[in-house]
Order: structure tokens, then sequence, then C-alpha cells
């Protein structure tokens, strides 16, 4: 399809107000008359709350008012599950670091910050339930005895074909036991905002966020007014990650201005997003594979435990994605499967850039390069012969829809890290001398694909508005796209403007996109799941083309309106139904879209002090449609150095539900000088039918491949699996002292 | 309260401050420049990077007093009226910002290390961001917009 906008490196439609820091982010709104808050955060990871005085705090000169339980009209809320109070109060239960006891509110945030410290809370500490493992025991502590009697929440099973017949079929079974960690997003900007009462009465809040307007969902029943009460407006968010899907301060916010009817602003410190905010999920998984000599698959058994820390946020369906990917791209005919969730009082873990299908990514692609291992066979080939096409069969009994395109991915991937391929053979290059007589050289590859949209028989959808304005002569002035599609950096307003000025016909500097404020546009969804190309895409290709529909229809009537307005409301569902699991067997179709992700990485490890550095790295993304290749470029990029981090540096560690990781100075994200001085990102379209113009989501799955690439390349070098990562000096260390 | 007086941007500014004061918050909260970003805090991330006297430091652990009597340029000082200057412009041609919250503090020192150097090789351009974390982009298309940046200056001929 030849196309005049999309395809092209037009200037982002925030970046001349970025680089000249000028663009406001929450922290950087003040209002007259505004007042400061802090939070007084739990003490200990578990614990009743036996007796909160506030009355040092409130004496205080300057303090407006101690917020606490009693202030709070119904104080429960949940991004899914309403099991988290907004303030814990006297005889209630704090879970985590993460819970809330009062908020103070001030004069200044000096102020505020001293009046922090003069309330005083009494516990009575309860034991501590930190290893999900232990805490799935029948003689646990339970973290919500109020929710059942076991601390597992959900338990998903899947059982497909004949996994015993499976592996008696098997030359080889790998049998493996992962760990993989927990991880902190590290959205640069700390969460932030101000509350208020805007001119029409409604409870409003500038902040952060994913998704604007179901933070609304949460906070309207939590000050128990009607939706249309409350308001968000999201500008420049200082990225997300998955970070933002649940709420940090926007409900606080709403309760502070809903309480003292000032303008009232909140800024978390670095310290507080470390310590009181989400995570990734770390997996404690049990994995068997079984294979013919020749490579085919026949059998994959696993348990997947997943810990949930103290609440559930997204946890259910982080694992339903991620345990529905757990066999990878890769066509397995036979499979046993149970995952579960746990509650512990560890930090709790929520939605992070791969929703589970990154802990998935790292557990299959091992196995894979395990399998290539055991049968000597060329890792590239092995997972071309087991690979997906269109209409294979995935690993929940459904069937792979048009628009496949690993194969293609995973082939442009290694043919530019120097593979050859002959009549089906695959050869790896020669890696060429290491640096030094210490230094061992590796490279290997890893695949990764993941849902677009929201699955399991989700109702996902979205609505986008267009308003043309047109001069006399009918032709398209200017145009403004109305979405709620929040921009958490990745691009959202420049592709959204691309694909209206492709759909309409006009250049993209014609087209403004309205910023988020959930009184003024249309409800789009969330910016997760890698799906805002695809289903805000979606609908607003369609709006355009009712648009121009309804100019047409104006000119035609000769009417002499000037002013066009449509909106569209587009549902997953209408190209493809999806279900939930089957609570037996698992089977189901559980998603609409999809998206791929093939890398290699050429790493050397010191075999004296354990260390790796990644030389060069490939990274291929099957985008569908490329709308913008310098943002896609930028999405592979950041999608391997946040690969890079998981793989190598990143940890979360805690002990007891309290974290030793605080500060960047111990939580290590990679620099520009742990990133290979060799980049290559190589983009691949294979159309979806379902995609606007073929596009399909690349948001999550450009970091899928990068720690098993990275991880299997360290056993390439130095002949040592790190099953549980990160791979860090030390423990490559330590693996290779235990191999001598 | 102490009056710290230093050269903002070029123009002699003259602000009250309490002792105890670091220079982001004085930039952000008493002269309403709020393109000095904080996201650690610690002085770990580079977020907050501005250049007193032409050296770059970290203005979220840099005592406001400290840049008394001296000059102080931050992400405002750079583009004269709606002309950005090369580096930022560089920065928007390649892509570079993604979120863009560390992208001010990118910037920053990116001009320190132009002014210092004006034709650095990649690896003198990453040892110049090495202090800077950026979790969006991977650093790629940060590098690519210095290396754009410093060809278009020397072409142009003219000091940054």
């Amino acid at each position: 399809m030849s196309t005049r906008v999309l395809g092209q490196n037009v200037p982002k439609k925030d970046a001349a107000t970025k680089v000249r820091g000028s663009r406001r982010f929450p922290q950087d709104f003040d209002m007259k008359g505004q007042l400061h808050a802090k939070v007084i955060w739990s003490e200990h990871p578990h614990a009743h709350v036996v007796k909160i005085d506030t009355s040092r705090a409130e004496a205080l000169p300057g303090v407006v008012k101690v917020i606490t339980a009693e202030d709070v009209s119904v104080n429960e809320y949940g991004i899914i599950i309403q099991d988290q109070h907004v303030l814990a109060g006297e005889g209630d239960r704090v879970r985590w670091l993460g819970d809330r006891i009062a908020i103070v509110v001030a004069e200044s945030e000096k102020v505020a910050r001293e009046a922090r410290r003069l309330v005083e809370v009494e516990y009575d500490p309860l034991p501590v339930v930190s290893d999900p493992r232990e805490a799935m025991k029948p003689e646990a502590p339970l973290v919500h005895e109020e929710r059942g009697d076991s601390n597992v929440f959900r338990h998903i099973k899947i059982q497909k074909g004949d996994w015993e017949k499976g592996f008696a079929e098997a030359d080889v079974v790998v049998e493996s036991y992962y760990v993989t960690p927990y991880v902190e997003h590290v959205y640069m900007q700390p969460d932030a905002g101000i509350g208020y009462i805007d001119d029409e009465g409604r409870v409003t809040v500038i902040s952060s966020a994913q998704w604007p307007d179901h933070d609304q969902r949460q906070i309207a029943p939590m000050l128990d007014l009607p939706q249309d009460q409350t308001r968000e407006i999201v500008p420049a968010i200082g990225g997300a990650f998955g970070g933002r899907e649940d709420m940090h301060v926007q409900h606080l916010l709403a309760l502070c201005a809903y309480c003292v009817r000032r303008p009232v602003k909140m800024v978390f410190d670095r310290n507080e997003v470390m310590i009181r905010t989400g995570k990734r999920h770390p997996w404690y998984v049990k994995y068997r594979t079984g294979a013919r000599k020749d490579g085919t698959l026949t059998a994959v058994e696993m348990e997947i435990i997943s810990d949930s820390g103290a609440y559930a946020s997204t946890t259910v369906p982080v694992l339903e994605a991620g345990t529905s990917f757990a066999a990878g791209p890769y066509v397995v005919p036979n499979a046993k499967v149970d995952s579960y969730a746990v509650y512990t009082n560890n930090a709790v873990t929520m939605a992070m850039r791969g929703f589970g299908t990154t802990q998935s990514a790292f557990i299959y692609e091992m196995q894979m390069s395990k399998l290539a291992d055991a049968l000597d066979m060329d890792p590239v080939e092995l997972r071309m012969k087991n690979l997906f096409q269109d209409g294979s069969i995935g690993l929940t009994g459904h069937e792979m829809p048009q628009g496949v395109g690993i194969g293609e991915t995973l082939k442009e991937v290694a043919l530019a890290a120097g593979w050859k391929e002959e009549r089906g053979r695959w050869s790896k290059p020669d890696l060429g001398a290491a640096s030094g007589p210490h230094k061992r050289r590796g490279m290997a590859v890893a695949c990764g694909l993941k849902n677009v949209g929201y699955s399991f028989g989700s109702d996902d959808k979205a609505t986008v508005g267009v308003q043309l304005a047109l001069d006399e002569s009918g032709e398209i002035a200017r145009v403004t796209v109305l979405s709620g599609a929040c921009d958490v950096g990745m691009g959202a307003q420049t592709f959204l403007a691309q694909m209206a000025a492709e759909a309409l016909g006009v250049s993209y500097d014609q087209v403004r996109v309205a910023m988020v404020d959930t009184a003024k546009v249309p409800d789009s969804g969330s910016c997760s799941a890698s799906r805002l190309v695809w289903i805000s895409g979606n609908a607003l290709v369609r709006a355009c083309q009712e648009a121009l529909e309804r100019r047409d229809q104006i000119l035609l009537a000769e009417t002499g309106e000037t002013f066009v307005e449509t909106e569209h409301e587009f549902h997953g569902r209408s190209v493809h139904e999806t279900h939930p699991y089957d609570p037996e067997t698992g089977m189901t179709v559980p998603h609409f879209a999809y998206g791929y992700a093939a890398q290699v990485a050429l790493v050397e490890v010191d075999a004296e002090t354990g260390e790796t550095e990644i030389l060069k790295f490939w990274a291929a993304q099957d985008v569908g449609k490329s709308v913008n290749p310098a943002m896609i470029d930028g999405q592979s990029a950041g999608g391997v150095h946040m690969g890079v981090g998981y793989a190598l540096t990143e940890e979360y560690i805690q002990q007891e539900g309290v974290p030793k990781t605080r500060h960047l100075a111990d939580y290590y994200v990679p620099t520009v000088m742990d990133m290979p001085l060799e980049f290559t990102s190589i983009t691949v379209e294979v159309p979806d039918p379902s995609g606007p113009y073929g596009a399909k989501g690349i948001g999550e799955m450009t970091t899928l491949p990068t720690a098993p690439a990275v991880i299997s390349a360290i056993h390439d070098a130095a002949g040592v699996w790190i099953d549980q990562f990160p791979a860090t000096a030390e423990r490559v260390w330590w693996a290779m002292q235990a191999k001598k | 309260m102490p009056t710290l007086e230093m050269i903002l941007n070029g123009k002699e500014v003259s602000v009250e401050v309490e002792p105890g004061d670091l220079l982001a918050h004085v930039l952000r909260e008493k002269l309403g420049l709020i393109g000095t970003k904080i996201s650690c805090g610690e002085g770990e991330c580079g977020s907050c990077t501005v250049l007193v006297d032409g050296f770059t430091v970290t203005s979220c652990i840099y005592p406001a007093m400290k840049a008394h009597g001296r000059e102080v340029t931050t992400i405002e000082g750079l583009a004269k009226g709606s002309q950005l200057h090369p580096i930022q412009q560089a920065f928007v041609d390649v892509t570079a910002p993604q979120c863009g919250y560390c992208i001010p503090g990118m910037v920053m020192s990116a001009k320190a290390l132009l002014d210092e150097n004006p034709h650095p090789t990649q690896e003198e351009i990453r040892m110049g961001i090495s202090g800077n974390i950026c979790r969006c982009t991977g650093y790629y298309q940060i590098v690519e917009a210095i290396e754009l940046a410093a060809q278009r200056m020397a072409e142009e001929g003219g000091a940054p």
C-alpha cells in the first residue's frame, strides 16, 4: 500500500517543547493558593494499626488538615479487585510498606514534611510472608484473611493433548528451575500532581496516568460521587512502562482536594517511588521441555508461581497473559501448565512492559537455547523448525490469526547478525577473536511475541473523535483528533496525527491532537498492552472515513457548514472474539492480535571477574506497517535497554518485606556506557489484516527477547546457564567456579 | 535570608534563599524555570543538570549559595527566541526525545561537552552523557543527535 504520511519520520508533536524544557510535567504545575501534601506510609510490611494520633501534627502552625481513614467516604479501591484501603485506619491491617496511614496537607511543603514526622502510629506487628512458595503452604499466615483460606488467589490450568505421551516420545528432555527478579519501572518523572475543584465543581486531578478514565472509575466511588463529578487531566508523562496503570497519587490528590476544597500539590521523591510503588512480578518456574532428535517439540510441563505482593493489582491478567505465551511462538502438541498467583507482604507487583510475557519469554527461550545445546543443533534452526505460522495451533488450542511475522523477523535478525542459511540448515557466524586472553565470546538469539490489546473476553475498545475545520471551498483546513490515548513518551500524539493525516489526505502539520482531559476527550482505553496503534488507530481511521463522508454530504447539500465532527467506538472483538481460559483445560481463544520480535546478542564474558559486556546487538521487530520508522527504532533501542538492565543489573532486593535497594545508587539502571557500541534495529512489515493500514503493536515486544538472548550468549561464551538472574558479575563468576 | 546573586542565562539575578536551599529548587520554585527536572534527588541520574561557569552540576544536590557570583545556564538559556539551539534542533530532527523528562539534562550535558570539545568521537559523546540516565530511548538517538549537532555547528562555523 502506498502511503504519504505513514512511514515518514515527521517531528514528534511534543519534541520541540520537550527539548526546550517548556513542556509541563505534573510537578511543573502550580496553582494560586495551593497547599502541599505528604503521605504517612506504613512502617511495617505486615501489622495491625492499633492507634493513630494526629494531634501533634495538627497543632503545627501551617497544617491545614491531617486526612485519615475517617475522611474517606468509601475506603477501598483497586484497579481490578477493590482489595486496598485508600488509608489504613485504627483496627485495619497494613500489608506492605506502600500502605498509607494518613495524608498531611499544609501551607508549604516544608511544613507538610515536618508534620509528617509528628503523626504517631502504634502498630502490632504480624508475621511477614515474604516467599510465595512458602505462602502457598496451608500453614502459612494469611495476607488477606477476609479473602478465603489461602494466599493463592488464582490457579490457571492448561492441559493440552497427552503430555505424558509427549514426554515418552521425546529423545531429549530439558529440565530447569528459573527465578526471575523483582524489577522497578524507574520512570524518570516521579509521581506527582495537583488536585483541585474546577470551575464546574468537579474534583479534578492533573497527573501522569495510563488510563485516566479508569482512574475516574476508581476515584468516583471512593468519594461517593457520580463519575461526571470527577475529572483527570494528563499533561506530559515522564515514562510509565505499566507502572502508572495503578493509581499512585491520583486518588490521594482527589481525596485531598475533596476534603480541603483548595488546590493541593503532591510530589513523590525517588525514595517513595522506589519503596512505595509497584514492581514487575518475580516468577519461580519449574520447566520441562521434551523434543525429538530432529528438534521437533513433543511436550512442555511447567509450574509458575507469581509473587503478587500484598494486593492483587493486575496480577491475574498479567499471569493469564504470561501463561498463554509460556511455550513461546512454538508449536507444542502436548502441554501441562499450572500457574499460581500468590499474596505476600512484598512490594505490590503489577503491569510492566510485557505484562507477564517478559517473564515467559525468558523461560521459553532459555529452554530453547538449552535444547539446541543438548541436541547440538543450531539455535536458529531449532527455533525455525517449531515456529508459529499463520494458522498454527497455540498453547491454548487456538489458531494463530493471519499476519504471523515471527518467521520473517527471526530470519532477518539472524541474517543481519551473520548467520548463513542453506536449504533450511542454519549456521552461526565466526565470532572473531576475543579482546583479551581471559575474555570469552558468545552469541545467541531469542524470539518474543505478545498480544496486542486486552484479552480473554475483555470488551477492549477505544473511542476517538475527529473535528474538521473546512475552508469556504470545503477543503479541510485544520484537523483536531480527540482521544484519551495517553502519550507516555512513545509518540501516541504523533502516530495518531500521522494516521489522521493519511486517512484524511491532509498534511501532518494540519493535524492537532488535543490534550488528554476526561472532560473533553473520549475514552480511548488504556495506554498499555501495546494497543494504541492498533485499537485507537482502528477507531481513528474509521472516524476519519465517517468525517469525510459527512463532509461530502455537506458539500453536496451546499449547506455552507464549515465544521464536521465525528466519533467512532471500535471494539477489538469486532475483528476477533476472545474468551476466558477454560477452568479445567485452559483451552481458549486468548487474544485478538499479536506483535513479534527477535534479537541477537554478541557478548564477551571476563573469565576472571564474571563481568559481561555486550559488544553488538541486533533487534528485529515486526510492526505490520511502519508508521514512524525513527519512533520504532526508539522503541526498539529502549526495549533492548530495559532488557539489558533486566538481564545484567536490575534487581529490587527485599528482606522480610523491607527493600534494600532504595535509591538509584543501589538499583542500577544501565547508562549509555553499558549499552553495546553497535546496535542495529531492523523493522519487518508483515501486515496484520485487522490493524489500521496493517499495523501491529510494538512497545512491549522489543524488550521480550533481550534477557534470554544476553543470558544465552553468556552460556555460549562461558559455558554456564544463569537461571536466576540478573546475571551480575558475581553470579556468573560463582557459576563458573562451580563448573570448574 | 541570604541573597543569591548570579548571572542566570545571561542576566543578573538576585533572589533570597534559605541556607539549605538547593539550586534546582531555587530555579524551579523561586525563579519559575521548570525546565530543570528533579528525578532521583541525589545526583545519580543527571536530569537536573545545569551549567555553573560552564561545568555541569547536578543541581538537585548543589547548594544554591554555591552559585553566588557565578554564571548559571539552564535549558531555558539555550534557544534564542523561536530559534532552537543546534543541539536542541538536532534532538528534534533525529526523534531523540521520548518521554522527555531526562532531555533537558541530556541537552545541558551535550552543551558542556561540545563547548569544550566541538569535535567529539562517539566514545567521547558516550562519556559526556554517561552521568545522565534515560529510561526510554536506549541512548542511541541521543548520541546520534549530539553527533549531528556537532557536525552542523562545525559547518556553520559559529560558536554554540
